[in-house]
């Protein structure tokens, strides 16, 4: 298959209300990826995922998903087309159980065939959530939720999945058995963009990584060349 | 108020604009003596008298983000202490000012459990009230038993000692009052207290704002003014009933006043209770579909033009550019 | 003892009658748990159910009960109407708007209705309206035990659709986190719709059985929106057994209040008690 994008963002100009939140932004995603968004608070990554998920349009400038531009479309009819979002704080279904969580995941039509399918997989991936599977969502440790979170992400089928901070809050063994499972998520052909704080943590497990500061894109490229950068060394690395 | 998604409170400096203000309002009190017509006077009665609740109801919904169902009881709490108070002995112009203070204080006693109540809550709230009251006057008949009180309501004694005149006056007074008092709240730091509550209760909150307070105050001087203004209805009335006295028709009147004019905006209610009135005669003979047609507008203004007349044209162009004129110094 | 001999036919009614309540609040509760939206026509619209039922039973001859056959899909897809091209357009540009849309709405139904039917009282009075059931020293109409037996099947079909359909699980997903739903695939707008569309086919439900009940008037519909607020929230939003037990204790409140008060105060009584109720739990005892 020749080297197609699966995601690109063109340009974009994200306002909250009078606020501007995104400067000018692209960027591109190839098919098989596992690609980073680094940036501190503040600084757009979940702006930039909110408007690829179709929550936000962008003011200018547009976002093209397999060749199809989908900037003005709504949310769900993005999700339709194979994008999946895990939000930041995981965002369960605090009143629904762990097994409706997932299934709920898998409400658009293209993945409710597929569905007890991506379930036995979830199983596979998070054996806990098949555990509880009767337990209602918020009874669960946070570690938990995350793994819902991804499962439930998972369920509906997409090509491509976005995380926004999945190490948020969780302890370090678990965020590195979360990375686990996301490397082998890749192996099973779903393209990962996810945003994180952690720095070390994305230039180890992505392959390549824009950096975002007060709503620009201002160093991307290949994670081994983003090591040796200068500024990104002294910036987070203080050398 | 959340109809307007812009939070722009502009309120300019239009000084020049009392002068012009009060040769209107000089020129409008001659009214009776130049022996303008009776109809016309009737007209002007019920502007005035409407205005003024619009005025308040747009302080408590456009600019204290309190959506009030229960102008009603406000109106048929002053009326009926003014009627009531005519039966005691109590003169009318005392019965007016008792009729507001009953209102106000009405207004401070429910306000402990209903502003407890936030947004749709308080609009659940009260909108129950003038239903309780229009019970209890139903059943309650202080004095004048049997033939008055309870569901026959009572008449308003003193009238005919009162000149028509006397009672456009009056109606003139607090419809004149309500628009000074929006003038001068809004400009004081209970308005920008209300301006800030308005846009974000637990902001303004953290902001050292004593919410409960301030929306307090707004509630019982709107309380106040309204109780006045239907005090003054029911004298020219003369008589006074549970059903229509706590009817939801006042609250369609002057919500349709307000929000046709332009909720959150000064000149809203004047422009939408001249459009109310005219209204009301013109369409006086489709009268058994009245609430059709004011349903009807209802929801096509807030489909079609949610901020009212006036909120639709401080967008245009020309407006502004007016604006600029008329405040140059 | 005698006292509680007396008191059991009140008691027993009142319970009876909150299955009634229970009904009509329940489509409230549904539209303000998952919609957030207040719909203060509620109360006209389950009027609308009356008259449909008046309707069929002095025009087309067929027993009010079984005309819901009917009665329900028209009201389904009126209420499906309504939401999708008046109400999430007006939830689009507020809270407010929704609430004075509401409004302008219940205002045009009563109107309407006094227009087509007079301000006259009406009421389902079929044959078995009148008849009373006894057992021991309780004496209850008949149909206090067809509203209770309806509520009960109501509640249960209700509960089963919510948490096995897709769509019963996208209502309650689009009412615990409105965003992460989006991100789900769900189309809120078409759920809300959905979900309105229910609730009216429940309005129609509650207004049969309201009209077998009571009569009722062109403004009518106030009385009970006001009741059905108190039992929402007094059950707490989106709880179904929560908006049963509020039913049943304004049931109560109402026919104790009439057995003690009289029959002219047992509305006050109820009126009362949602303010009460409202000073108090505003957010009820088993909602969220």
């Amino acid at each position: 298959m020749p080297e197609e994008t699966l995601l690109k963002v063109s340009h974009i100009d994200v306002f909250h209300g009078s606020f501007q939140a995104l400067w000018d932004v692209s960027i591109e995603i190839k098919p098989g990826e596992i690609v980073a968004i680094i940036g501190a608070n503040g600084s757009g990554k979940s702006t930039l995922l909110d408007t690829i998920s179709g929550l936000v349009h962008p003011a200018k400038g547009n976002i093209e998903f397999e060749g199809k531009d989908i900037s003005a479309l709504e949310p769900f009819r993005i999700v339709n087309l194979g994008i999946s979002q895990v939000p930041e704080g995981r965002r369960v279904f605090p009143d629904l159980t762990v097994l409706e969580n997932l299934i709920i995941g898998s409400y658009n039509r293209k993945a409710r065939s597929k569905s007890e399918q991506n379930l036995q997989r979830d199983y596979q991936l998070f054996p806990v959530l098949e555990e509880r599977k009767s337990q209602l969502a918020k009874t669960l440790s946070g570690g938990e939720q995350q793994m819902l979170a991804l499962g439930r992400g998972l369920m509906s089928d997409p090509s491509l999945i976005i995380i926004d901070e999945m190490s948020l809050g969780l302890a370090p063994i678990l965020v590195n058995e979360m990375y686990k499972i996301l490397r082998e998520i890749r192996e099973r052909g779903i393209t990962i963009l996810f945003v994180e704080q952690n720095v070390r943590k994305s230039l180890t497990e992505a392959d390549r990584a824009y950096i975002m500061e007060a709503g620009r894109v201002v160093l991307s490229g290949n994670v081994a060349k983003l090591r040796e950068e200068e500024k990104v060394k002294k910036a987070y690395f203080g050398t | 108020m959340a109809v307007r998604r812009n939070m722009k409170v502009t309120l300019p400096r239009l000084r020049g604009v009392l002068i012009p203000l009060i040769a209107v309002i000089v020129v409008l009190a001659l009214f009776p003596v130049i022996g303008v017509s009776r109809i016309w006077l009737l007209y002007a009665f019920l502007f005035f008298t409407y205005l003024a609740m619009a005025n308040m109801w747009n302080l408590l919904a456009g600019y204290s983000g309190l959506v009030s169902l229960c102008p009603a009881a406000f109106i048929g709490l002053a009326g009926y202490t003014l009627a009531i108070g005519t039966w005691f002995g109590f003169p009318w112009y005392l019965g007016i000012i008792a009729g507001g203070i009953v209102a106000a204080a009405f207004a401070v006693i429910i306000s402990i459990p209903v502003f407890r109540l936030k947004g749709i809550y308080f609009a659940i709230g009260t909108l129950v009230l003038p239903e309780v009251l229009r019970f209890v006057f139903t059943i309650w008949a202080p004095i004048g038993e049997p033939v008055y009180g309870g569901g026959a309501g009572y008449t308003v004694k003193g009238v005919a000692d009162v000149s028509q005149a006397q009672i456009y006056w009056l109606a003139l007074a607090i419809g004149a009052a309500s628009i000074f008092l929006m003038r001068y709240v809004l400009r004081s730091k209970l308005g920008s207290g209300l301006a800030a509550i308005r846009d974000n209760d637990s902001t303004a909150a953290s902001c050292g704002i004593n919410v409960f307070n301030l929306k307090l105050y707004s509630f019982v001087i709107a309380a106040f003014i309204t109780g006045i203004a239907g005090a003054i209805f029911y004298l020219y009335q003369g008589y006074i009933e549970p059903v229509s006295a706590f009817s939801v028709r006042w609250l369609v009147i002057i919500m349709l006043a307000t929000v046709i004019g332009g909720e959150g905006t000064e000149e809203g209610p004047v422009v939408g209770t001249i459009i109310v009135v005219f209204l009301y005669f013109t369409l006086a003979r489709y009268a058994e579909i009245s609430l059709i047609i004011q349903g009807s507008i209802l929801i096509g203004i807030m489909l079609l033009a949610p901020q009212g007349i006036m909120g639709s044209l401080r967008k245009t162009r020309a407006y502004r550019s007016l604006l600029k004129l008329a405040t140059r110094r | 003892m005698t006292v509680l001999v007396e008191l059991s036919t009140p008691v027993v009614m009142g319970i009876l009658l909150g299955g009634l309540y229970a009904v009509i609040a329940l489509g409230l509760s549904l539209v303000f748990g998952v919609v957030k939206e207040i719909n203060i026509a509620h109360g006209d619209l389950v009027i609308l159910g009356s008259y449909f039922g008046y309707v069929a039973m002095t025009v087309l001859g067929i027993d009010p009960i079984l005309s819901l056959i009917i009665g329900m899909p028209l009201l389904f897809g009126i209420g499906f109407a309504i939401q999708k091209y008046l109400l999430n357009r007006a939830f689009k540009i507020s809270m407010d708007a929704t609430l004075i849309i509401a409004f302008g709405l219940s205002l045009i139904l009563q109107n309407a209705y006094q227009l087509i039917w007079t301000p006259m009282a009406r009421g389902l009075t079929t044959p078995y309206a009148l008849e009373s059931f006894s057992a021991g020293p309780i004496h209850v109409p008949l149909v206090y035990l067809l509203d209770f037996a309806a509520a009960i099947l109501v509640m249960l079909f209700i509960q089963q659709f919510l948490k096995r359909t897709y769509l019963g699980r996208a209502i309650r997903a689009a009412a615990q986190d409105r965003k992460t739903a989006h991100l789900m695939g769900i189309n809120t707008d078409r759920v809300y719709a959905y979900t309105f569309a229910i609730s009216m086919a429940l309005a129609a439900v509650a207004g049969v059985f309201l009209g077998l009940t009571f009569s009722f008037t062109p403004i009518s519909g106030m009385s009970f929106l006001i009741i059905a607020l108190g039992v929402v929230v007094l059950g707490g939003l989106g709880s179904i057994v929560g908006t049963f037990v509020g039913g049943i204790a304004f049931g109560l409140a109402q026919t104790l209040g009439g057995y003690f008060f009289g029959v002219a105060a047992q509305m006050l009584v109820a009126y009362i008690m949602v303010l009460v109720v409202l000073a108090v739990i505003p957010r009820g005892i088993f909602g969220r």
